[in-house]
């Protein structure tokens, strides 16, 4: 029965023993249609994107409905190709892919450094990272935008993918899973004759493949998503990312439904890798936060 | 522990060597954290104080990038609208992902199914977010809303186009974004509560909500505070929202301290102005998060 399985509740305040009331299980029954108004709310929004990128420019302004009047898929390959919106998918891809190489070999490699070897002097740079945790970066993002002007690194994606070496909360989540491992693990290695990159890469990598891979997804949406930096620096390069181009359709000739298609294209891939990782992002979501 | 200080003790000698190793690991990575994160901090600083002609320093000017920030209309506009947003955002949002929270720790079916649901914005890309939202709060009877609302009977709105409601609106488009992940930390926080409590709280003879009230609420009291000056560092660096939905506008209505920063640096080329507006924004920050410091310090 329904109420059955509440006899196993681990959390929150209703108990297995408030069960034999009426008045509570009243109670259960409308946090659970609540909770399916909340989560209908949430996920509505892209639905309906979904729904009317289906209409034509027509319909979209005549009719004021919801569903569309028919389910042709093939507007999705017309717009595609008309947007030439294979482009910006591989931009987008070239970026990512070199944003997730450099988060976790540089981010990598500082915790390691200051969550295990522990040179002299570390902690001054540990404090500096966590104190960058605080300060955020759009604060900076005049200065940086003229020094990498400066070196005449702008209209590349070799700016943008360094920018993701240098982040302060993946070298936090790297650095507490460091630390949590047994010590003597790396002095055997020593003692095998390992220096000090090949405990690195024989030890630490293959030991710590599961916050890589939460390092790398939180840093393929990140990366998939991120605007103001890439913009500033690719556009009009014709290197422009997806975010960009959907960014500019806004004020182009494109059409409304266009511009919904444009936005669905750019929601699929983050929405397939939530699919497939949704546990390990919800989990980490949360622990990245509680650990402090 | 002791073992281990005699050992760093026996090797202080021959420690040099390692110490140069350690440091010159993460030479790279340190080389990056300067560029990107520290050493623009100063360079702000630098840039504030000269004139320049686009990314050229043409002379000392002092605090003059200032005055002049200070004095212009759109610095007093942007100012009282950040700290609209955050007020707002307090009000609207701070509460949202705790209610959602505590409601869904207490279900049991389709739990996995409702932390999905309600992680999946925060997994929409930004600018997708705000671009479609722009379709739900579009004027006219093509705007989403509007729609909604002619099916129960109520006339079009302006939305985002009525100055008192646009950063109200922008808000909810935040908090539809970033309430998800948010609740997710605060269900961690609950399901760590040990069923123990609530036991003998129920022996005491305390009601379900009398164990909402005194045991959830107080256990989730210092994630709470901690979230708290997290978005309010997030919501006083709004940009994307104004930028896309409204441009600032209508009348410089939505128009936010970070927008105004992008404006002079990146519309109108001034980089000095943009890194003046910079530096003052860093500086409100620390000075916000020296008062949340203070206060919670005072509080224990």
């Amino acid at each position: 029965m329904f109420f059955k399985s509440y006899s196993a509740k681990k959390d929150g305040a209703i108990r297995s023993f408030d069960l034999h009331s009426f008045r509570v299980k009243l109670l259960i029954i409308c946090i659970v249609v609540i909770c399916a108004i909340i989560a209908f709310v949430c996920l509505f929004p892209t639905v309906w994107v979904f729904l009317a990128s289906f209409k034509d420019i027509r319909e979209f302004r005549r009719e004021v409905t919801i569903f569309p009047s028919k389910f042709d898929f093939s507007v999705f390959v017309k717009t595609w190709n008309d947007l030439k919106f294979i482009k910006y998918y591989i931009n987008s891809l070239i970026m990512v892919v070199g944003c997730v190489i450099c988060s976790v070999i540089f981010n990598g490699l500082i915790a390691y450094v200051l969550g295990i070897l522990k040179p002299k002097g570390h902690q001054i740079v540990t404090g500096l990272v966590m104190w960058s945790l605080l300060i955020p970066s759009t604060t900076s993002i005049v200065a940086l935008f003229v020094n990498v002007n400066r070196l005449g690194l702008s209209r590349s994606f070799i700016p943008i993918w360094l920018s993701y070496g240098a982040n302060a909360f993946i070298v936090v989540l790297y650095k507490q899973y460091f630390e949590r491992m047994p010590a003597d693990l790396f002095e055997a290695a020593k003692l095998d004759g390992c220096n000090v990159l090949q405990v690195f890469l024989k030890i630490l990598v293959p030991l710590s493949t599961p916050i890589i891979s939460v390092a790398t997804i939180f840093t393929i949406t990140a990366a998939w998503s991120d605007f103001l930096f890439p913009f500033l620096i690719l556009n009009g390069t014709g290197k422009e990312t997806v975010m960009i181009a959907i960014f500019s359709f806004r004020t182009s000739n494109a059409t409304d439904v266009e511009v919904l298609r444009a936005i669905l294209f750019s929601i699929i891939p983050p929405t397939i890798l939530f699919l497939i990782f949704q546990k390990q992002i919800t989990d980490g979501a949360a622990a990245g936060a509680l650990k402090e | 522990m002791v073992k281990a200080n005699t050992l760093n003790r026996n090797n202080k000698t021959k420690f040099k060597r390692q110490d140069l190793v350690g440091w010159l690991v993460m030479l790279p990575s340190l080389i990056l954290f300067a560029f990107f994160v520290w050493e623009p901090l100063l360079e702000s600083i630098r840039l504030s104080l000269y004139s320049a002609k686009g990314i050229r320093l043409q002379e000392f000017v002092g605090l003059e990038n200032y005055i002049r920030l200070f004095r212009h209309p759109d610095f007093l506009a942007a100012f009282r609208n950040t700290f609209l947003y955050i007020f707002y955002s307090l009000i609207i949002g701070f509460m949202v992902p705790i209610v959602m929270a505590v409601l869904i720790s207490e279900t049991v079916h389709l739990k996995s199914f409702f932390r999905v649901g309600v992680y999946f914005p925060n997994i929409v890309p930004g600018m997708a977010t705000i671009m479609m939202w722009s379709f739900f709060f579009r004027p006219g009877n093509t705007g989403v809303l509007n729609i909604l609302l002619s099916k129960v009977g109520i006339s079009p709105q302006v939305w985002l186009n009525n100055p008192k409601w646009t950063i109200p609106l922008i808000i909810i488009t935040m908090t539809w974004k970033s309430a998800g992940s948010t609740s997710l930390i605060y269900m961690a926080g609950i399901s760590r509560i040990s069923s123990e409590l609530y036991e003998a709280a129920t022996i005491d003879g305390a009601g379900i909500w009398q164990r909402v009230r005194h045991i959830i609420v107080p256990s989730i009291f210092s994630l709470a505070k901690t979230l708290l000056i997290l978005q309010i560092i997030s919501v006083f660096q709004i940009l994307y929202e104004p930028l896309v939905m409204t441009n600032g506008g209508p009348n410089n209505a939505s128009i936010s301290l970070m927008m105004l920063t992008y404006n002079y640096a990146f519309r109108d080329f001034n980089y000095p102005m943009g890194a003046a507006l910079s530096v003052v924004i860093c500086a409100i920050l620390i000075v916000l998060s020296g008062i949340y410091t203070k206060l919670t310090k005072d509080k224990e």
